[in-house]
């Protein structure tokens, strides 16, 4: 029997070749001074300059903005993480599962929560938490903690979370950079942006 | 038909440039030459970029730079090949928690932090080191780079002359062909662990190491295994199978020949389990932190309990502790505020035992004891990266 040829096949009509219809997740522009919904919740903020919405996402609950890139600056929505459910989609439930947001995680248990989730999910070995004090974060008592972990990429970073626990649901904003020069860079709008957070 | 023959002829050529590497019993280690530079331009080039990845490695920031940690693991394998053969190997640590140790062809040779939970004394460590030198003596990088090169180069001519043939029959002996080149490169890989393997333990046998420390690290690692899909549910693996693309030989052949090689007067000797621990002790914790939180509660559960067969130690009770206290179900708050009140027993001093007591109380619903081991976790730490929160779940501080 002779091998057809491919390229024959698209020709004749028999096997289209499928044109995929522009992503509803693709890279999207935040602009400043719009109110805008993240994480697919009613999270809410209102960015005070031009933010990079990236496409994708990592848990149904999530969305990543950046300036300049995933890799240099990395602003994280959890826009109310259901009781039970990991913090971002698990690759593999079975074989290697991300630890849980419960019933009764307590706030001062959130940054451990976030540690377990990266050194699983972003397969990081060395993760230290800094610091965790006590915030108002949506109108709620939350917690705000520092922490720094040397990535797969072999590049050392830092990092700052607020997260507050309303309704028995997770939110917490991360914002993740290089501990050389771009955490420093971009740690004010950070700030700017998660003081605009409502819910 | 011409092209039936090339392809056969292309057979014939390939088994004799794959030997299989299969030996009966340990050999004694051969007499060792001195520093020995690279010859030949796959092996010039090789070392050339093994010099520059090492470069990198030294530079990451997941080494562990301790000079006691490295000294004490250069000792331990120089002890077990021989203070000539170990001045040619250079020693990083890595943080992070697997069981894997490699070697590079120029003498590289990364330890990963894992590896030190899952053996219990000098001999055992001594076993995987071996190992691992046996492939930097029978220069293996070098020689599996030659065969995956011939393999491949046969298949690229193979492909190419079969796809000038217009006959279906001719493509399907590539096809078999290439099941029969991949085969042969996926087994070669295996025979070269089994040759470090066996030559590991003829450098064991010959040096003052218990022999049989070898088959009880693979052991171990069955054990973690079948632990570990345990509680997730998984279906037990099989220790006997050859996948047709493992690399390495199955756990339960290893266990089974290394055990069989190992010399019976070399059991009498001394394991070195004591001098390991204390050379452990300050990563110990650490290391096991990296483990809890791995999130695999069975491995980790099954690692603790290993470590703990010569006695429980504060430590251990409290990797053990916050293990429990991840998971968070209510038997295992239970079990961890039992865990932590273990440790304080111990040593009393331990802050973070009174905060995990403190958490679990609290979230058992056991409010005032939980308060109370909160504000004795303040009272000994009351510069705690996380002091403030725990001030607001304890009234009157």
């Amino acid at each position: 029997m002779r091998r057809v040829q491919f390229s024959k096949l698209v020709q004749l009509g028999i096997l289209p070749v499928v044109l995929f219809a522009a992503d509803a997740s693709a890279h999207g522009l935040r602009e400043k001074g719009a109110i805008v919904k993240v994480a697919d919740s009613s999270l809410t903020v209102t960015p005070n300059r031009n933010w990079n919405r990236l496409g994708g996402n990592r848990g149904k609950n999530t969305e990543t903005w950046t300036l300049d890139g995933e890799q240099l600056n990395d602003v994280t929505f959890y826009g109310g993480i259901p009781q039970g459910k990991p913090l971002v989609k698990e690759r593999n439930k079975k074989a290697s599962p991300l630890p849980k947001f419960t019933s009764s995680t307590l706030p001062i248990e959130i940054p451990e929560l976030l540690e377990g989730t990266y050194r699983v999910y972003k397969d990081v070995a060395a993760f230290r938490v800094l610091s965790t004090e006590p915030i108002t974060f949506l109108g709620s008592s939350g917690v705000v903690f520092t922490y720094e972990y040397s990535d797969k990429d072999e590049l050392v970073r830092k990092g700052e979370a607020r997260a507050a626990i309303i309704k028995g649901k997770l939110y917490m904003v991360t914002f993740d950079a290089p501990r050389l020069h771009y955490f420093d860079h971009a740690i004010e709008e950070y700030h700017a942006l998660a003081a605009t957070a409502t819910l | 038909m011409v092209r039936l023959r090339i392809v056969a002829l292309a057979g014939a050529v390939l088994s004799a440039a794959i030997p299989a590497a299969g030996l009966a019993k340990a050999p004694v280690p051969p007499p060792f030459s001195g520093t020995y530079q690279p010859q030949g331009v796959d092996e010039i080039g090789m070392w050339r970029e093994d010099d520059e990845s090492e470069r990198k490695l030294a530079a990451s920031p997941l080494v562990i730079h301790d000079e006691h940690l490295t000294a004490y693991v250069k000792e331990v394998l120089c002890k077990a090949v021989g203070n000539d053969r170990c001045n040619s190997v250079r020693l990083y640590i890595i943080r992070e928690p697997t069981f894997n140790a490699s070697m590079t062809s120029n003498g590289t040779m990364r330890v990963l932090s894992g590896l030190f939970l899952r053996v219990r004394n000098e001999a055992e460590l001594a076993a995987v080191l071996a190992h691992e030198f046996a492939h930097f003596e029978r220069r293996h990088g070098l020689k599996e780079f030659k065969s995956r090169r011939t393999g491949t180069d046969v298949l690229a001519w193979g492909s190419l002359l079969a796809s000038m043939s217009p006959s279906y029959s001719t493509w399907r002996n590539y096809r078999s062909l290439e099941f029969s080149i991949y085969g042969n490169l996926f087994r070669y890989s295996r025979d070269q662990e089994r040759e470090a393997d066996h030559l590991g333990l003829g450098y064991l046998n010959n040096s003052d190491f218990q022999p049989q420390a070898a088959a009880a690290v693979w052991t171990n690692i069955i054990g973690e295994l079948e632990a570990s899909v345990a509680v997730k549910g998984l279906k037990k693996p099989d220790f006997k199978a050859i996948a047709f693309t493992a690399s390495h030989p199955p756990h339960a052949e290893r266990a089974a020949y290394l055990a069989e090689m190992a010399a019976p007067e070399g059991e009498s000797r001394d394991d070195g389990a004591a001098r390991y621990r204390e050379a452990l002790a300050p990563w110990l914790p650490l290391f096991l932190e990296d483990q809890v939180k791995l999130n695999d509660f069975g491995a980790s559960d099954y690692i603790i309990e290993n470590l703990a067969v010569d006695g429980w130690s504060a430590g251990l009770w409290f990797a053990r502790a916050e293990l429990y206290r991840t998971r968070g179900n209510p038997r295992d708050l239970v079990n961890a505020a039992e865990f932590y009140s273990n440790v304080l027993k111990l040593d009393d001093g331990l802050a973070a035992a009174h905060r995990g007591l403190g958490l679990s109380l609290l979230k058992l619903g056991r409010q005032s004891d939980g308060q109370a081991a909160l504000k004795r976790y303040l009272a000994l730490s009351p510069n705690a990266s996380d002091a403030n929160m725990i001030k607001l779940m304890v009234p009157g501080e």
